[in-house]
């Protein structure tokens, strides 16, 4: 004799008291007529009720009583330790601040030296500049003549996003 | 219900919503969290018992249950304080982020091996009075057989069986609990019946 596969999951649940009222119902009617599903619902009300732990005893109630004076010792006592760690970190991060501000005009200022053969590469290679290419070069913004261009309307639109 | 309304998958009322025991129990946790350690009183006194339901288990001593317990609030305040901190959307109603952390400390409690061979409920703990006959001796005898079975289950059939059975948590807060759906906890709760029974008549075979 076999228990019906469609009343497997509801048998269990059954077992447990989760059914709605209308399954509960449906399952019961249906119980009433089959001796397999009885077995099945008997044998999962059994597991269930050896697995079941019995209500929490006197002694565990007790155990409970002046926990929540513990704990927020404990809370405040780990919110100390925190807030120790963070100012600790913070003094930490200034010191490097410091530091830092000490040092940086030393460590960033300084060129780096070019290596003896690229100094001699260079004096080589000097000329006189020609005066024509320097003010050619040095002519960053076209003011005059250009407005009708597109290059033109970009630098306008440069010079109008400038603040003067 | 029409075809149009079965097929509409965002509108559905969740347990455990927005409820003034809700409103009620963020705010402790607010007031808590600003320094009002009376409020940890008022949530503690609320949710102890519930928490002790689902430690037990995996407690060797009444004293080890209690120290779970502390533990379960204290880290339960620590994730609730950590996610208000990253926004209110993130905020978890606090009696669900105590059953999370009340099942994860249990787990990793349990890792200790010694301690599966519990004694507060069985023997010191209860103070159990039943009769010791023959057929209460059999009986004790299959309860502690099936009580270790439990914690041999899958994770999964182990966690919902025992906030089902000891905890007598509804399926739907089990499922949100566990971050599953409410039939998925319903069927691990049966696999987990199905596999205590195997259990139950492999040992009483001869």
């Amino acid at each position: 004799m076999t228990a019906c596969k469609d009343f497997d999951l509801l048998l269990t649940l059954h077992a447990t008291a989760a059914l709605e009222p209308s399954e509960a119902s449906r399952l019961e009617a249906h119980l009433a007529g089959c001796a397999a599903c009885r077995a099945e619902a008997a044998q999962d009300a059994e597991a269930l009720a050896l697995a079941k732990l019995p209500p929490p005893s006197e002694a565990e109630r007790r155990a409970l009583a002046d926990l929540p004076r513990r704990a927020v010792s404990a809370l405040h006592r780990a919110d100390r330790r925190r807030a120790g760690w963070k100012r600790a970190a913070a003094g930490i991060a200034l010191a490097a601040a410091a530091l830092l501000a000490v040092l940086a005009p030393t460590v960033l200022r300084r060129p780096p030296e070019p290596p003896p053969i690229q100094l001699a590469a260079t004096a080589l290679a000097w000329q006189e500049p020609d005066l024509d290419t320097i003010w050619d070069d040095s002519a960053v913004l076209d003011f005059g003549g250009a407005a009708s261009t597109s290059e033109g309307d970009a630098t306008d639109l440069t010079l109008a996003a400038m603040d003067f | 219900m029409s075809e149009d309304e079965r097929d509409r998958p965002g509108l559905r009322v969740i347990a455990g919503g927005i409820t003034p025991a809700r409103r009620e129990e963020e705010a402790l946790v607010a007031a808590f969290l600003v320094g009002d350690d009376d409020a940890f009183g008022e949530l503690f006194g609320r949710h102890q018992l519930l928490v002790l339901s689902i430690v037990r288990r995996y407690a060797a001593s009444a004293d080890d249950a209690a120290d779970l317990v502390q533990r379960t609030f204290l880290r339960a305040f620590e994730v609730a304080r950590r996610s208000l901190a990253r926004g209110p959307r993130n905020a978890l109603p606090f009696r669900r982020w105590l059953i999370r952390v009340a099942v994860n400390l249990a787990k990793n409690h349990r890792r200790d091996a010694a301690r599966l061979l519990r004694v507060p409920l069985d023997a010191a703990g209860s103070g159990a009075t039943e009769p010791v006959g023959a057929d209460a001796l059999l009986r004790r005898e299959r309860q502690q057989r099936l009580r270790a079975e439990v914690l041999r289950l899958p994770r999964r059939q182990r966690e919902v069986l025992t906030l089902r059975l000891d905890a007598e948590l509804p399926f739907a807060e089990i499922a949100a609990a566990l971050g599953i759906t409410e039939n998925s906890a319903k069927v691990s709760f049966h696999h987990a019946t199905r596999a205590l029974r195997a259990a139950l008549a492999d040992e009483d075979q001869p």
